[in-house]
């Protein structure tokens, strides 16, 4: 039985905007186990970020983690409800036992700083080193985990002299500085090329084994899920709709919206006219479709579908489907 | 050997003048001295050194930039060691001993004979005093006064740059970075410091402060000798302190505002950007992002304003003197010399006009100066500038 390291419980996160309040994340709860990878798949905008973010309280204003809870069990056993910490407890947290490497390696370093100086910063927040000039020194090995050529002389480079891939391992290596038992990685791969790409996984998945670490990883790529992940959960207008392993998503996809991701891939072996795609758009979480959140694009949607909210139902072990049909 | 590369495709490129090779002479040098306290400093930062030069060519392609450094510098300069160079001292009253003396015309000399007291004894003595610019009231030499008035000057610029811009800029970060209700309470605040003209605050401050300043300066006298080294006065001017300083708070407060808003602007666009979430994610304090990752990043436009406003301070403070508030006599001060033409004009114009043409030099050296050092510091600005550079190598090969 594999113990979770993260649980969480009926996560909640609004958005009080002008217009009115976004639902982004209404009652999701999933588990993340140890050592393993989890993807969460979704398309833009249906709360896969905001749900990451939320583990550690980094939501911003106008947004708001209404309600729920976020267990993280620590290697020691003791137990910590993530969203009840105060800013300088979670401050503790982030980047040391939760770190996250975000999607745009472009922009998620500063730009007036040497790459050295960011890794040793990270290092020295939380007290892994004396100052930073010692965590320059340590970063040199951190370059080198991450496979940049050159540690030496790279570390005194400046964001803008690095290229797309470089600044991604960059951004790994600050993750990976405090050895962090939770790495989340946000769309890792967005804004590189495809080659790029695949070594950018292939050094998340390495460095995760090296470390024994736990990964989650939020992406639209269904490729990626199969390639690195054991289990995924797919996420659908700000709820899970599905929860299982790798084989139970992609050969007995249950939910509808699975169903219709999995067949919007394109096939390379098979000749067809056009691309598939999911008939409608996102809805406006600002007034949610009532019941379930998918009916309206659903080609099963029946009159109970409009009405009830379905719950999240263990069809097999480890299998979890949100929709009426099971 | 990439080094002799570099630097062959930095003459080809740039057609160098005199004056781009004294300002890498300047840089070199500074780089070296840098070098002896932290190793391998210049090996590590060629690309800034590098950088830093190009500025340099920039700016020397500038000549309204390059007349407002060199007026600043000169204004600087005088503004350390004027009183020093002053020929009299600006508590030295001619008056007394000639009556002729007062309100001298520009050009004239005369004759003196002092008696003064001296370390518990009475000196006597005669000379020759010769004011190339005029005198005021008491005979005082206009020369030696604008000298001596460079100091008070200086002094309130600095610290009123120093002390307003830090202000408005911890108050702009914090309201930009946390918004929402912090952001409102610090905004409204300041629009309210806003909604009056700052001459008129500064005038309502400075008619009420004095006293206090002047009770605060009684009571503590390491305050007095701190306050008469630094404007290089005389101890018995002690007591004239309290209205000086009174200016100087009024312009503390006056000049704040506009850096608040503008830090917050810039903070608003910066903190959006992902390195700012990065650096939340990694664990690091609110005040490490904001000092240590924003600042940084916005400091640019700020910088050029608190250039343009060294010019903006003294014209603001000549102002208050002018009007009576501030600086009073004896104390040196190039407004309160004006004030006093004022009274006089136009028979002694050279009151009037020798204070107000140097004034009007300083304040537009450092316009130029800052003018120039926004073009240097605008990435695209600059890029525009170095692309001239690149063609005039090019006509210049073409001609040969």
């Amino acid at each position: 039985m594999p113990e979770p390291i993260i649980e969480i419980k009926n996560l909640r996160v609004y958005f009080y905007t002008y217009a009115g309040v976004v639902k982004a994340i209404e009652d999701v709860s999933f588990n993340i186990y140890r050592g393993e990878t989890l993807a969460l798949v979704g398309e833009t905008g249906c709360g896969k970020s905001v749900t990451s973010r939320a583990l550690t309280q980094l939501i911003e204003s106008p947004g708001r983690i209404v309600s729920g809870q976020v267990l993280y069990h620590r290697d020691d056993g003791s137990t910590v409800d993530l969203l009840k910490l105060n800013d300088e407890e979670i401050r503790e947290i982030r980047g040391n036992e939760i770190a996250y490497i975000f999607q745009d390696p472009h922009s998620s370093l500063d730009p007036l700083y040497t790459v050295g100086y960011q890794i040793g910063e990270a290092m020295e927040v939380h007290g892994k080193v004396k100052n930073i000039k010692e965590g320059i020194g340590r970063a040199v090995n951190i370059l080198r985990e991450v496979l940049i050529p050159d540690p030496e002389n790279r570390v005194r480079n400046y964001p803008h002299e690095l290229s797309g891939g470089m600044k991604q391992r960059v951004v790994i290596g600050i993750g990976i500085a405090n050895n962090p038992r939770l790495l989340i990685a946000d769309e890792p791969t967005t804004a590189l090329d495809v080659t790029v790409q695949a070594q950018i996984l292939e050094l998340i998945n390495e460095l995760k084994r090296k470390y024994n670490a736990t990964v989650l990883l939020i992406t639209h790529n269904l490729g990626v899920v199969a390639e690195t992940a054991q289990r995924v959960v797919v996420m659908y207008a700000g709820k899970v709709a599905e929860i299982g392993s790798i084989d139970q998503i992609f050969h007995n996809p249950l939910h509808p919206y699975t169903v219709a991701l999995l067949r919007a891939v394109p096939n390379p072996l098979k000749k067809i006219e056009k691309l598939e795609s999911i008939p409608g758009t996102v809805p406006n979480l600002i007034t949610p479709p009532k019941g379930c959140r998918f009916h309206p694009r659903c080609p099963f949607a029946e009159e109970r579908c409009r009405k009830e909210v379905p719950e999240l139902k263990e069809i097999e072990p480890g299998h979890w489907v949100a929709c009426h049909r099971y | 050997m990439s080094e002799k590369v570099e630097e062959l495709e930095a003459r080809e490129e740039y057609e160098m003048t005199i004056l781009d090779r004294v300002s890498d002479r300047i840089i070199d040098a500074f780089a070296s001295f840098i070098n002896i306290f932290k190793k391998d400093w210049r090996r590590r930062n060629q690309s800034k050194i590098k950088e830093w030069k190009l500025m340099a060519y920039a700016m020397n392609r500038s000549p309204p930039a390059l007349l407002g450094l060199f007026i600043v510098i000169i204004y600087i300069i005088l503004g350390i060691f004027g009183p020093y160079m002053a020929p009299w001292s600006y508590d030295f009253f001619p008056v007394n001993y000639n009556f002729s003396t007062q309100l001298a015309p520009p050009g004239s000399t005369y004759f003196l004979n002092v008696t003064t007291i001296e370390n518990g004894y009475i000196v006597h003595y005669t000379t020759n005093i010769h004011y190339l610019l005029g005198s005021d009231v008491y005979g005082r030499d206009v020369v030696s006064i604008l000298l001596a008035g460079a100091r008070t000057a200086f002094v309130l610029d600095i610290f009123i740059i120093l002390i307003g811009p830090t202000i408005g800029i911890i108050l702009g970060l914090i309201s930009g970075y946390y918004g929402g209700k912090v952001d409102e309470t610090i905004m409204r605040i300041t629009d309210m410091f806003l909604a009056f003209p700052g001459l008129i605050l500064a005038i309502a401050l400075s008619a009420v402060l004095p006293t206090r300043i002047q009770n605060f300066l009684n009571a503590h006298t390491w305050a007095q000798t701190l306050m008469l080294k630094l404007f290089a006065l005389h101890a018995r001017d002690v007591n004239n302190l309290g209205k000086l300083l009174a200016v100087f708070v009024a312009l503390v407060i006056v000049w704040w505002p506009g850096y608040a808003r503008v830090s917050r602007g810039s903070t608003l666009t910066e903190k959006e950007n992902l390195y700012v979430e990065a650096a939340r994610a990694v664990g690091l304090p609110t005040r490490t992002i904001l000092f240590r990752h924003i600042l940084p990043n916005i400091i640019g436009p700020i910088l050029v304003m608190i250039t343009m406003d060294f010019g903006g301070v003294i014209l603001t403070e000549a102002g208050l003197s002018f009007l009576g508030l501030g600086a009073v006599p004896p104390i040196p001060d190039w407004g309160n010399l004006i004030n006093q033409g004022s009274q006089y004009f136009p028979q002694a114009w050279w009151l009037v006009a020798f204070p107000g043409i140097v004034i009007v030099t300083v304040v537009l050296g450092w316009n130029l100066l800052g003018d120039g050092l926004r073009d240097v510091l605008d990435p695209r600005t600059r890029r525009s500038l170095e692309f001239k550079l690149k063609k005039k190598s090019k006509g210049g090969e073409s001609s040969a």
